[in-house]
């Protein structure tokens, strides 16, 4: 599975990285988020899945 | 043939009636049911849009909806966020939440590095003090006004912060910034809450002026210094900014904390299990709550452009509603929608907003929020709201807020100094090691707790 921010949607909501903190991190400056790793653990795929379902604006993007 | 909810068919959707807070629920499933954007009679006539399907899709679309407020001229449509509009006569926009980009966008970089997650943490354990101050005030006599003596406290001293103004000034935004929302013009204490706005207002530009003269770090120091498209800030430009982040950061907290402590109490078996799993189960329930109750209950826009949505024409021009809080209890994005589910997942609520206008104090709200319901939960486990005494806003078309929310439990010990000890303490640290700097730090990112 690999996960990315589509960073002209994201708006800083930080659901993503309340539900998966290891995979997504928030700027200090305006809490947009971005993926630290595009390829996502198995162990933390359902995390990933759980931060994609809580974004308000559907910015994340899962793929493979 | 007529369409209902078309401009020719209209609906009759009044949220400002004293009789819509007992109807929302029917009223939100009617609409959901029948026409999730609908054309309403009310207000000169407007758009509403109930459906999450339609609030996601035209909230985010940065040419559709216009916030712009139209001040030079009269006769346009534009008309800022409030439906109907404000008749207080005078001349004023509600900040950038009545601009669009780039002015809008030049606003939240100035400010974001104050409200961002990463600044926000700075704060926390000013918010934990704060908190157990204002239960410990409380809390040896084993009965406390969850909206007076807590909810309406630590977010207004705490945003005052963040502006970089003496937290001491506290009571003279309180009170106005609550009152200000839920009295209705023709209240006989319209004119005394008018005073009191007043004397806010005089103290604000007070404030400004001092920190022109004598700069200290803060949001109001970021405005004095800031430019918007390239031009600084008037005192007026600053004023309105103030203004805005009060609206959004005292009441709206306030209201999410009283209800969720409402409920909490109602429904004992889950305040305990909340409170023995607060690390497991604070976050999903803060969303909840935030999802069930909406705060700010909606936005107006204007349309800026000629759109087909689910069936009805939108003109540039019209007027329309954002219902966040009607959004919030779609049950094709929310099963089970009008239950309170503390472990909620996939929660994608809109109750900050969708799209460029996200609320910018988020993080703060979220923040305040928690540590207040965990100072409760921990230092008044058994407490019980008093149905006969708890009043709620009598009409909930610009904040689903509550006045007052008494409750008694088992008295326990005092922790620590007093309030006003606390304020001083604080004050002083703030100043020492200029807490309301902003962050400027260049690093890739901060993972939240």
């Amino acid at each position: 599975m690999r996960v990315h921010v589509d960073e002209t949607k994201c708006q800083g909501h930080t659901l993503c990285a309340m539900a998966a903190p290891d995979i997504f991190e928030l700027s200090d400056f305006d809490g947009h988020a971005q993926a630290v790793a595009g390829d996502v653990p198995p162990h933390l795929e359902d995390a990933v899945k759980a931060a994609a379902s809580t974004c308000p604006e559907q910015a994340i993007v899962i793929t493979g | 043939m007529a369409i209902e909810g078309d401009k020719d068919a209209p609906v009759h959707f009044d949220r400002h009636a004293p009789g819509y807070i007992h109807e929302f629920e029917s009223t939100t499933h009617e609409l959901h049911g029948k026409c999730p954007i609908a054309w309403s009679d009310t207000y000169g006539g407007h758009w509403v849009a109930s459906g999450y399907k339609e609030v996601f899709e035209i909230a985010r679309n940065r040419t559709l909806l216009s916030n712009h407020h139209d001040l030079e001229d009269e006769t346009s449509p534009y008309r800022g966020i409030s439906i109907p509009r404000p008749d207080s006569g005078q001349k004023t926009r509600g900040g950038f939440l009545e601009m669009d980009p780039p002015e809008q966008q030049d606003y939240r970089r100035i400010l974001d590095p104050y409200l961002s997650p990463a600044a926000v943490a700075r704060w926390k354990p000013m918010a934990e003090d704060l908190t157990r101050a204002a239960l410990d005030a409380r809390i040896e006599e084993g009965s406390i006004d969850f909206v007076d003596d807590l909810a309406n406290i630590v977010p207004a001293v705490l945003t005052l912060a963040l502006m970089g103004l003496p937290l001491t000034d506290w009571e003279i935004y309180c009170e106005p910034a609550h009152a200000g929302v839920y009295t209705p013009p023709d209240s006989p204490d319209i004119v005394r809450v008018g005073q009191l706005g007043m004397a806010m207002g005089m103290r604000m530009t007070e404030s400004i002026m001092a920190l022109r003269a004598h700069p200290r770090p803060g949001m109001v120091d970021a405005l004095i210094q800031g430019r918007v498209c390239g031009q600084p800030l008037s005192d007026a430009d600053i004023r309105d900014t103030l203004m805005l982040l009060i609206g959004g950061g005292f009441d709206t907290t306030t209201a999410l904390t009283a209800h969720s402590l409402e409920w909490l109490s109602e429904h004992p078996g889950e305040r305990d299990r909340l409170r023995n799993d607060l690390g497991g189960l604070l976050d999903s329930a803060t969303e909840e709550f935030l999802r069930f109750y909406t705060p700010a209950p909606g936005d107006g826009r204007t349309v800026a452009a000629d759109y087909e949505l689910s069936g009805r024409q939108l003109q540039e021009g019209d007027r329309l509603w954002l219902s966040w809080a009607m959004a919030n209890r779609d049950p094709s994005v929310f099963p089970d929608p009008d239950a309170v589910c503390l472990d909620r997942g996939a929660n994608r609520h809109t109750s900050f907003g969708l799209g460029l206008h996200r609320c910018i104090g988020s993080n703060v709200a979220r923040a305040t929020f928690k540590t207040m319901v965990t100072g409760v939960l921990q230092r008044m486990p058994d407490y019980v709201c008093d149905p006969a005494g708890s009043v709620h806003y009598d009409t909930i078309g610009v904040i689903n807020g509550m006045k007052h929310l008494p409750a008694t439990f088992t008295p326990g010990p005092r922790l620590g100094a007093g309030f006003d000890e606390t304020l001083a303490w604080w004050q002083e640290r703030i100043d020492e090691q200029q807490m309301a700097a902003p962050v400027t730090r260049a690093s890739a990112g901060t993972r939240q707790q």
